[in-house]
């Protein structure tokens, strides 16, 4: 464990992590059981309705409810800051001016090779 | 019995009456918010309430306590994202782990996914599951791993630059044609004398 190096972008295995082993103070312990406290509730709460015998429907999960509803709301959040309306320029309007002026001046170009009579169709298929 | 024909239809009259009042509700509460509301601004009463949906950013303990309830986790794990407009509301941050990295022995209610039902899932989980974007530790890291890659990539393009540089190949001459470069096959005037053409030189 002593010269383990962590990849960057990929986690430590929790079996390699040091908290596990030598962090053993009573806050550490009571925020694990709270933990496992929620996961228990959890598993018997799925398992009651799993187990169900006069279950005929499909058991919702409104974790992954809430995460579409989450995804799929963003605008209601949405505000207008220093930081989204740079992005929204530098996503939404500068890609537009950019690529107008480098087609434009790549077609301005041909147009007059074509016309001085300079273009070289050696390898064109079409034009 | 509620069954003869003359009932069922005032029974099906009081229906249509009925989904004509709710139509009439739905179209009252929209008509302040637009056409798209008065579709999705009536939901129906059935499925999740309100406040187990999620919510604005959360300002108070109260509301990050009950926004941690809401989402099954504890209040020393719950960490909003940070509140700077781009739109996730109380939606919690969880570490950036993908579902590759979890534990493949445990019995997790959802096996493939490695999830339990009820757990908090990432804003990103779709790209997180096992098909598709895994950062799970490498065996060798990654200095080592990038070192290699572009060192022998490297010294590949370097090779094919000498080559380019000092080329070696077999030695080849221009094809050489009988009868004068073909002439008469070249379409030359069978009348005119060619000139003559001498390949070799002895």
């Amino acid at each position: 464990m002593a010269d383990y190096k962590d990849a960057p972008l990929a986690s430590r295995p929790k079996t390699l992590d040091p908290a596990e082993y030598f962090n053993l103070s009573p806050e550490y312990r009571r925020a694990e059981e709270e933990r496992a406290a929620v996961r228990a509730n959890l598993k018997r709460q799925y398992q009651m309705q799993l187990n169900n015998p006069h279950r005929k429907e499909l058991i919702e999960d409104p974790a992954l409810n809430r995460w579409v509803y989450a995804r799929s709301n963003i605008y209601p959040h949405f505000r207008a800051t220093s930081k989204t309306s740079l992005m929204g320029v530098l996503f939404g309007v500068v890609p537009l001016i950019f690529w107008f002026g480098v087609f434009k001046t790549d077609r301005d170009n041909r147009e007059e090779k074509i016309k001085a009579g300079t273009y070289d169709r050696t390898y064109k298929i079409s034009y | 019995m509620r069954t003869s024909p003359f009932c069922v239809r005032s029974t099906e009259r009081k229906m249509a009456a009925l989904r004509a009042g709710s139509l009439a509700r739905a179209l009252h509460k929209a008509k302040g918010q637009g056409f798209a509301q008065m579709f999705f601004g009536a939901r129906a009463a059935s499925g999740e309430s309100k406040d187990s949906l999620p919510g604005a950013f959360p300002k108070t303990p109260e509301e990050i306590a009950a926004a941690a309830k809401k989402y099954n986790m504890t209040v020393h794990d719950y960490k909003p994202h940070p509140d700077d407009g781009l739109g996730f509301g109380d939606y919690p941050k969880l570490p950036a782990r993908s579902q590759a990295e979890r534990d493949p022995w445990y019995s997790w209610d959802h096996p493939d996914l490695r999830r339990n039902w009820g757990e908090p899932m990432h804003w990103d989980f779709d790209m997180f599951i096992r098909n598709r974007v895994d950062t799970s530790p490498t065996p060798v890291d990654w200095q080592t791993m990038s070192r290699t890659l572009l060192g022998f990539v490297g010294f590949m393009l370097f090779m094919f630059y000498l080559g380019e540089v000092f080329p070696s190949y077999q030695p080849v001459a221009p094809k050489q044609y009988p009868f004068n470069n073909l002439y008469l096959e070249n379409g030359g005037n069978p009348e005119k004398e060619p000139e003559e053409v001498k390949n070799y030189k002895i």
